[in-house]
């Protein structure tokens, strides 16, 4: 089962940020206070997305045919993201 | 199944759906000239007397061309998304679909035979005509039919709209309904003017 990586406390809701990091291969351990990087924040459908916006060369219009969506559609989804991408940025400032 | 039925838009738009929609409106158009069937405005459906097939043509265009030219104007000023006219034109071109069924009422003698019994009863025009209660029933089910299918269409207009232009919400609504009042007097308009030259 793939876990998802919680980017929200589930307590009081405030954004997550990387405590620690561990090297599986030697056991090493580092502790520290890293920022989440803005695409981990995003939803899984929202990074598939832009995975398949990048493997199509930023062609919608292919990307429209693979998804069997239309083009509008696909340029609507491609708008939201757009617009959660700036927002987290403007909250992140 | 329901979301296809009121938003297809969300799967065909473009080229696809100027192609099919050009198609609907023509084969409406010619089963109007058939039926007797015309569309005096957006969403008007009546009977009329013989026409030549242009005038069906004509009014079926520009009912389509008016609203998509004004909502394609609107559209470019209000939405911040990059939108085509080929999505604006092409899915309310589809969207004229639920009246290419609307277009074979027209051929039920029930309905002539209705409208005929309402003239003469309420405004006495016409000739005295009964009508059975197996004409009553039929009439009443296809008025019914007209409306939910007018309802259909406008569902059909405001999604085509929405998904074409990017314009959600309040913002959504206000627009489509202000082209929609402006569409309505224009199109009522070219209708009374194509109706007095091919009368």
């Amino acid at each position: 089962m793939d876990k998802k990586l919680p980017v929200t406390c589930p307590s009081c809701e405030a954004e997550l940020k990387v405590h620690s990091l561990s090297c599986d291969s030697c056991q090493t351990t580092i502790t520290g206070s890293f920022e989440l990087p803005l695409l981990i924040k995003l939803e899984q459908k929202e990074q598939d997305f832009i995975i398949a916006f990048v493997k199509s060369s930023g062609s919608l219009k292919i990307m429209a045919q693979e998804l069997k969506l239309s083009y509008p559609t696909v340029r609507n989804m491609l708008d939201d993201l757009i617009n959660k991408i700036v927002e987290l940025q403007k909250i992140n400032k | 199944m329901n979301k296809a039925i009121f938003n297809p838009f969300k799967y065909v738009a473009g080229a696809k759906s100027l192609i099919l929609g050009i198609l609907i409106i023509l084969i409406t158009a010619y089963i109007g000239f058939l039926s007797n069937t015309h569309f005096p405005d957006l969403i008007s459906i009546k009977l009329c007397s013989d026409f030549p097939v242009l005038y069906f043509v004509l009014q079926s265009f520009s009912n389509w061309l008016i609203f998509s030219t004004i909502l394609y104007l609107c559209a470019i000023i209000v939405s911040t998304s990059s939108i085509r006219a080929i999505d604006i034109f092409g899915t309310q071109a589809l969207a004229r679909f639920p009246y290419l069924i609307a277009a074979f009422i027209g051929f039920s003698d029930s309905i002539n035979k209705f409208a005929k019994y309402i003239l003469w009863t309420s405004l006495k025009i016409g000739e005295p005509i009964s009508l059975s209660t197996g004409n009553f029933v039929i009439a009443i089910s296809l008025i019914i039919l007209t409306f939910l299918l007018t309802i259909w269409l406008v569902a059909l207009m405001y999604n085509a709209f929405k998904v074409s232009a990017n314009i959600k919400g309040t913002k959504a609504v206000v627009f489509f309904i202000i082209v929609f009042i402006v569409s309505m007097v224009i199109t009522g308009y070219i209708s009374k003017y194509l109706f007095a030259k091919f009368s």
